[in-house]
């Protein structure tokens, strides 16, 4: 046991690093896909025709595709086509369309779930687009996109751990070079496990609180 | 001959003089011209031109290619590495290290994403269809890593027990028979991954662990009270660099410079990373008939 701890101990500042750097890509994941899931989610439901057609081909050739392939595809297939991103830029960009494709699918379920009625009263006492959306439509809709986003948060931060595969050294890879240089996996694992919980467990404790704070609309 | 002729004679001589010359300088221009284009499809010339080495390679396994406690990325691939940037700039730190996983080697060799993979890589004539080879600089094999408290530590008394020697080894085609070539009645576990094969001979599960010789050497040499070399190896393979092929100077160019640091008048470095990551000293080398 004093020995686990020991190599546990001796094994966190290695990790630092790590740890920043899944971070890191989580951050800029969850930050793009968000925007960027929301403006396609909403092009979804009110573009026109043509638009709606192309962000559903999107959404589901993306989703069709498994992560790993989908990293693959990016890291190689793009600098034929003249981009040739480094292995860091790459793998945020692959994560990135992915988690993208999943938060439009959270706003279409979360806006469509708003009964028709709430934007034609919106309608009738003279509110434009933009400001039904803002005022009647998003706050409302906001509470049912909650959950599942968070839910979608804590995925981003354990698939994360994909970017190892271009050689980015994140957590899950910093764990890996200290178990390469000690040949001890176990309280490495172990360690690594205790990580990944606490990022994820403060994230949901986090959506709690989110979510209290949305429920103040009754229905 | 009139003052005039001998003018003229002269200004002929001058003349033919000027064409000559002219001629020659068109050969040596010609030349100089084909030498760079020869040169200039060849990653040598870019490598040298752009004045760092790019080296596709890991950082988890010890002692090939692992971070050391400074956090610095050290190992025996990474020393072959600044080998070649020391023969290419007279700098071994002029090379930038692509971490790629070991799947990544090929295909980063084939789309140009590095010069050279330097990964602990088998040659194999599977491989050699698709990236080429330069002169290999380790020869590896498989060997088992006893423990000193165990009750079987060397190879004789691993063949002695019989079908009660127990051995694990990671998981693998063939890994079961690769045992049995050398211990025909061992009990054979197939673990996971490379470490918990070692940790299988750490918990008592296991008298043996069937692993590379070169992490045998690295392990016994790090940590003597909790690993022993039973002392034999079987089934040799060939650690190689890879890079693209249909280039015959970069090829020839990291042959050389290996060969060199290996048997050559620059060893310096290949010997010290050898006795470091494997505990042993490079044999000494005869001079006269080139052997190797």
């Amino acid at each position: 046991m004093a020995q686990l701890i020991d190599a546990i101990v001796y094994a966190i500042p290695y990790l630092m690093s790590g740890l920043g750097m899944t971070l890191l890509v989580s951050l800029i994941v969850v930050v793009l896909s968000l925007v960027a899931g929301v403006v396609l989610g909403v092009g979804l439901i009110y573009g026109p025709l043509s638009l709606r057609w192309l962000i559903r081909l999107l959404t589901d050739s993306i989703r069709g595709i498994p992560i790993l392939v989908l990293i693959f595809a990016v890291y190689y297939g793009l600098p034929p086509l003249g981009l040739n991103l480094s292995s860091f830029w790459a793998a945020v960009l692959a994560l990135t369309l992915f988690k993208t494709a999943q938060v439009i699918e959270y706003t279409r379920g979360a806006v469509s779930s708003i009964p028709r009625g709430q934007m034609e009263a919106a309608k009738s006492i003279g509110l434009i687009f933009g400001q039904r959306l803002r005022y009647v439509i998003f706050p409302q809709a906001t509470r049912r996109f909650l959950p599942p986003w968070v839910n979608g948060v804590t995925d981003a931060v354990k698939g994360s751990a994909l970017v190892s595969l271009l050689g980015v050294v994140d957590l899950m890879q910093a764990i890996n070079q200290v178990i390469g240089r000690t040949y001890e996996p176990m309280p490495l694992y172990l360690l690594g496990a205790v990580m990944y919980f606490a990022i994820n467990y403060s994230l949901s404790s986090l959506s709690r609180v989110l979510e209290r704070r949305y429920a103040y609309i009754k229905e | 001959m009139t003052e005039n002729s001998k003018r003229r004679e002269f200004l002929k001589l001058g003349m033919g003089g000027a064409v000559l010359a002219g001629a020659a300088a068109a050969v040596a221009l010609s030349a100089q011209k084909a030498v760079a284009q020869s040169a200039e499809n060849s990653l040598l010339r870019t490598v040298i031109d752009r004045g760092h080495l790019i080296v596709g390679t890991g950082s988890t396994n010890a002692p090939w290619h692992f971070e050391d406690e400074a956090g610095k990325l050290v190992g025996m691939d990474i020393t072959m590495a600044k080998i070649l940037a020391k023969g290419l700039f007279d700098d071994e730190t002029k090379v930038e290290f692509v971490l790629q996983d070991p799947a990544q080697r090929i295909p980063n060799i084939v789309t140009g994403k590095v010069d050279i993979t330097i990964q602990f890589m088998t040659m194999s004539a599977n491989r050699a269809q698709l990236v080429a080879f330069p002169r290999p600089y380790y020869v590896e094999g498989v060997s088992l890593l006893s423990s000193p408290n165990g009750k079987m530590k060397s190879f004789e008394e691993l063949t002695a027990g019989g079908a009660n020697t127990r051995i694990s080894i990671l998981q693998n085609v063939g890994a079961e028979e690769a045992v049995h070539k050398v211990l025909p009645e061992a009990q054979v576990m197939q673990i996971d991954t490379q470490a918990n094969v070692i940790a299988a001979l750490e918990a008592g599960r296991v008298d043996g662990a069937a692993v590379d010789l070169s992490t045998v050497k690295w392990l016994v040499a790090r940590n003597p009270e909790k690993y022993a070399d039973s002392g034999f190896a079987w089934e040799s393979m060939l650690y190689g660099a890879a890079l693209r092929q249909g280039d015959p100077d970069w090829l020839n160019f990291v042959s050389t410079t290996f060969e060199i640091a290996m048997f050559g008048n620059d060893t310096a470095l290949y010997d010290a990373a050898f006795l470091e990551y494997f505990g042993t000293k490079v044999p000494d080398r005869k001079t006269g008939f080139p052997s190797h």
